[in-house]
Formats: C-alpha cells, sequence, structure tokens
C-alpha cells in the first residue's frame, strides 16, 4: 500500500450508509459466560436494559437516577473502574456517561452506559465505590463541565486556571477563537475566509 | 502551630506581581517537586513536609498537556497515528495499536496473520525497550548510574532494529488500522533480532549482580510504599503494581489478543506488595518477554499479505468506517493501556479517549504511598509505580 498515492479525482468511492435496523425486541441472553453474568446482574436491576457485544465484551444501559445504586450492585463483580469516557453529543442536547468496569474474577469488561442532559449536567459522584474514580471525575468536569456531587476536589486539574471553565473537549467551543483571542496577532496563519481549517 | 502572619508589604508585592501566598505553619514547609526536576520526568508533586517527612502531597499535573484527544476529533482516521503515538514516549508502539486495533474492530477486519506476526514481535521489542529505559531511571534514582548507561546502550540496539524496519528510531509511525505499513526488511533483520535477544539474555546476568540483587536496592526499597490487596483493585492499579500485590491479572492471558494464545509465558506474582517486590515483577517479565520474542521468531512469519485488502483503502483521507464503538487494550509495562474510539460514520473519529494507566496509580495511589515517607524515598516511590506523566496530560 503506497501512503503517498494520491486520490483521483474522477474516482468517486461509494459512501457505505450503514444499514438502519429495525428496533427488535431485545434478544435473548447467549448461554456462555458473560450471558450468565448479565442475567445475574439484571435479576437484581430490572431497570437497566443489558446485552452481550462479543466474547468478553457487555453492555449495559441505565437511567441517569438509578446509576448509582447499580453501581454499588455491579462493584460485586467487576472490581475495577477502568474509565470515565464521556461523549457530547451535541445534536441531541445529551451527554452520554461511559463508565467502563474489568472484571479481575471473570476476565470481562463492561460498558454502562446513561445519558444526562447537557445544561446544568449533574451526577452524584462514585468515590465511595471506587476511590480512583476522583480523579476521572476531576478530568470530566474540568473537560466537559459535569458537576459531580460530593467530589470534594472538583478545580483546575490539568489545564491553566485561565482555562478553567472553558470546557474544551465540548463540540460547541470555538478552538480558533479562543486561539485568536489568546495569541492575537502574532497567530498570523488564522483566516477566516478558509473553511477547511486545521490547526 | 500557629500561623505565621504574612508582612502587609510582602501581601502588597505578591498583588502587584499576580501571585498568592500560600498561609504556611511553623513546622511545616512546602517544597516543589518538579516539573524540570529529573526524578519526575515533567511532573509537578508539591510536598508539604515536616522536615525530611512529607506530611501531605499534591499531585499537580498538566505539564506535558497537548489537547490530543481534541486534536484527534478534527483529523482523518489514520493522520491520527502520527499524533496518538506521542501519549507514550517510551513505548509509542502501544497506542498506535490500541487506536487501530479499535478501529479494526468498528469496520470488522480481521488483521492479516503475516500483520498479526509483526504487531506481536514490534510490541514484545516495545515492551522491551521501555524495560531498559525504566532501568534507566530507576538506577539513576538510587545512584547505580553503571546499570543505567548499560540499560541505555542496549535499548540503542532496539533502537537500531526499529529504525531499520520503520524509518523511526523513537517514533515509528508503524501500525495502522488494517495492519502494518510495510513490510519486514528480509531475513537479516530477523538474524539481526535473534543475535540481539541472545546478547541480552546473556546481559541479564549483568543486571541482577548490579543492580536486582544488590545490598542499595534492598535497603533502599524495602518496605517502602506499601500497597494491600483490596487498596490496589479499590484504585484501578494494574500491570506490574498489582501483581507484586498478588493478583494475578494480565491482558495478555485474560483479554487475549494478536497472536498471545499461541505462546507460552508466565506471569509472575509476588505479594508483599512494596517497592522490592514490584521491581522484582518487572526483573521476571523482562525474562519472559526474551522468551517471547525467541518463541516469536522460532514460529517465523507466516505468509500472506501485511494489510487488510479493502477497496476503501484506495482513499485514506475520505476513508470512512460505519457507526459505531469499540474499547481495545493492551498489556503495556506501565499496565491496562487502553483506548476508547466512537465513530459516527463521517470519515473523523468523534471521540477518542486514552486510558494511560499512570491516570489510577499516578495521582490519588501516589498521593496515598508519600505519606509519611522521607524525601529521599520519593523518587523511589514514583520509579517504582514507573509513573508515566504523558499518560495523565495527554
Amino acid at each position: 500500500m503506497d501512503m503517498n498515492e494520491k486520490p483521483k479525482v474522477e474516482e468517486k468511492v461509494e459512501e457505505q450508509k450503514p444499514q438502519e435496523v429495525p428496533e427488535v425486541e431485545a434478544p435473548k441472553l447467549p448461554d456462555t459466560k458473560e450471558g450468565k453474568l448479565v442475567a445475574e446482574v439484571l435479576e437484581k436491576a430490572p431497570y437497566a436494559e443489558g446485552n452481550v457485544r462479543r466474547e468478553r465484551r457487555v453492555e449495559f444501559k441505565v437511567p441517569a437516577d438509578r446509576i448509582k445504586e447499580f453501581l454499588e450492585l455491579a462493584s460485586e463483580k467487576f472490581e475495577m473502574l477502568i474509565q470515565i469516557s464521556v461523549v457530547d453529543w451535541l445534536k441531541e442536547g445529551e451527554f452520554e456517561l461511559v463508565y467502563q468496569l474489568w472484571s479481575v474474577s471473570e476476565s470481562v469488561h463492561a460498558f454502562v452506559r446513561t445519558r444526562i442532559p447537557r445544561e446544568n449536567a449533574k451526577m452524584p459522584t462514585v468515590m465511595d465505590i471506587w476511590p480512583v474514580a476522583e480523579t476521572y471525575e476531576r478530568e470530566a468536569h474540568e473537560f466537559f463541565g459535569i458537576i459531580f456531587e460530593g467530589n470534594p476536589r472538583l478545580g483546575p486539574f490539568i489545564l491553566e486556571p485561565r482555562e478553567y471553565e472553558k470546557h474544551p473537549l465540548r463540540k460547541d467551543f470555538n478552538m480558533l477563537g479562543y486561539v485568536k483571542t489568546i495569541y492575537g496577532e502574532d497567530f498570523d496563519r488564522y483566516d477566516e475566509s478558509k473553511t477547511n481549517y486545521v490547526i | 502551630m500557629a500561623n505565621l502572619e504574612v508582612p502587609k508589604e510582602l501581601k502588597k508585592e505578591a498583588k502587584a506581581h499576580d501571585m498568592y501566598l500560600h498561609p504556611i505553619d511553623k513546622d511545616t514547609y512546602e517544597l516543589f517537586f518538579g516539573p524540570q526536576h529529573m526524578a519526575t520526568e515533567n511532573f509537578s508533586i508539591i510536598l508539604k513536609m515536616d522536615g525530611n517527612r512529607v506530611e501531605k502531597a499534591i499531585v499537580n499535573p498538566g505539564f506535558l498537556h497537548r489537547g490530543f484527544e481534541k486534536l484527534a476529533e478534527q483529523r482523518p482516521y489514520f493522520t491520527n497515528i502520527a499524533l496518538l503515538l506521542r501519549i507514550c514516549v517510551p513505548e509509542s508502539d502501544v497506542p498506535e495499536n490500541i487506536y487501530s486495533m479499535a478501529v479494526d474492530e468498528i469496520v470488522g477486519w480481521e488483521v492479516p496473520e503475516r500483520a498479526q506476526w509483526i504487531r506481536t514481535v514490534v510490541l514484545e521489542m516495545a515492551r522491551m525497550s521501555a524495560w531498559m529505559f525504566w532501568i534507566m531511571g530507576f538506577g539513576n534514582e538510587i545512584g547505580l548510574y553503571t546499570a543505567g548507561q548499560w540499560a541505555a546502550a542496549y535499548r540503542e540496539r532496539f533502537m537500531r532494529l526499529f529504525e531499520e524496519l520503520t524509518g523511526g528510531r523513537v517514533y515509528h509511525i508503524y501500525t495502522v488500522p488494517g495492519g502494518v505499513r510495510r513490510d519486514i526488511p528480509g531475513d537479516k533483520w530477523l538474524r539481526q533480532l535473534r543475535d540481539t535477544v541472545e546478547y541480552i539474555k546473556g546481559k541479564m546476568k549483568d543486571f541482577d549482580e548490579i543492580l536486582f540483587d544488590n545490598y542499595i536496592t534492598f535497603e533502599r526499597t524495602e518496605g517502602v510504599g506499601v500497597m494491600d490487596k483490596r487498596f490496589a483493585l479499590k484504585h484501578a492499579v494494574t500491570g506490574p503494581n498489582l501483581r507484586a500485590v498478588g493478583v494475578p491479572y494480565d491482558v495478555r492471558k485474560d483479554d487475549p489478543y494478536l497472536l498471545y494464545p499461541e505462546l507460552e509465558f508466565e506471569v509472575p506474582v509476588l505479594k508483599e506488595g512494596d517497592s522490592l517486590a514490584r521491581i522484582l515483577v518487572r526483573r521476571y517479565e523482562m525474562e519472559q518477554d526474551l522468551y517471547i520474542l525467541e518463541q516469536l521468531l522460532d514460529m517465523g512469519p507466516p505468509s500472506g499479505p501485511y494489510m487488510v485488502k479493502d477497496a476503501r483503502l484506495k482513499a485514506l483521507p475520505r476513508f470512512k468506517p460505519p457507526k459505531g464503538d469499540a474499547y481495545a487494550h493492551v498489556e503495556s509495562t506501565k499496565g491496562d493501556f487502553g483506548a476508547y474510539v466512537v465513530s459516527d460514520g463521517t470519515h473523523k473519529p468523534y471521540r477518542v479517549h486514552v486510558r494511560g494507566p499512570s491516570q489510577s496509580h499516578g495521582v490519588t495511589v501516589l498521593e496515598e504511598l508519600l505519606k509519611g515517607a522521607r524525601l529521599a524515598d520519593v523518587p523511589v516511590i514514583l520509579k517504582t509505580l514507573d509513573n508515566c506523566p504523558p499518560d495523565i496530560d495527554r
């Protein structure tokens, strides 16, 4: 494969549109290790949805007001909180929080998804279940502006104090405008007439 | 322990220069450790000291923040590799691999066997050179400079092999979604790799005598920075630090990827949980890595293509995977290194989130372990945890 080969203009690559799958009822869980694990968790938490994505990958969808209850229940099976990933869905006006758990005893990775509105986003902290959540929550608060109630150390963490309440990882953050205000005339590469601009 | 009053003139002067004066007790003083200090590797810690003892440690990251996750949302999929591999400097192949594996899972590609073999070899070589890098840092902390200089010289041999394979010494933009960028140079390169592995295998005895079986090392590390099992699991500590506590968790065994299911290797576990246990676990893992490399060379590269055949690869900047998300993780020398990639069907990723292992054991765990440590033990605890600041800042 030649990385320097320029694509020909005449050759139009066909866009493969993802097929829209009609909504079907939740399929039965497979008779595997993962399926039994999901079934066990869902017995105690009927408000959640769960399915098996593939081998050693499991997924749960939980409403935002029951998230702490669910994670306390899940922490019996899943010993580790690997990461809290935040995805900013601008069109829906929602933040998606993905709590990624790992079970050392069962060797299964779980996504626990929940959605909250973008404006005045608030979540209960999970520091009392996993103390390491403090770091992940500080980062999520700094880059997205989600307030985790009960976490005492929310504040400037990685960014500088002048960048604190800008929330740069949100999709509506005006990156070029911010750079222009900081560097002013020194930033001579900025040209408003250009549309496809990459810093 | 009454607070000393700061003179008004000092306060005025500080205000004029836009500075803030911290209140100081009579018996404690503040010590700023880093970010330019050699031991911290561009990582800043604010220590509240009482004489020679640390009373409180506040981690202050951000010196290496380069905004990779924001930049990755504005570049095409294949361009991101040249960006994301700068997240982990000593092991730049790990971020390449996790990102590529996540994109492979979204698209649904099955990587050819030859590419899998090459990826496994590159990952193990990266692990080996990262161990050498770690010996360099650790040897310099406790004053055994000779071990560090030897390790730097042996790492250079791997750098040379990498340069022949990929064209770069430290940053090899080599692993791409769907395979690798180019084929291995030939049999001569394989012979050189085998010679290097055997050479370093012979040198392990020297490292034992000078560093791992040394009275100085025992004195400085035994009983320093002790963790227990429950604490480590609650704080999501992974990698050699977790195996030093007694949990046999290794991603290569528990969540196999690439060719690791076909290989034979052991997972060393110790149960003491202090600094000495951590460095000994690392020493045993070096042997296992050399053993894995020998096995791979005995297998030999399987024949076939080194890249997936797909019509969409003709126009790389406009390559569009389907909608979806995936999480892939890899066992690095620091721990469990993962990446979460979200695709919304356009030619740029919607969100890339990299999970560095030091995010868990470099902030909260470090603050806990530094309490009550001597000032001379601070670099030792930092180095035995193998804290990698670029993972935290990103």
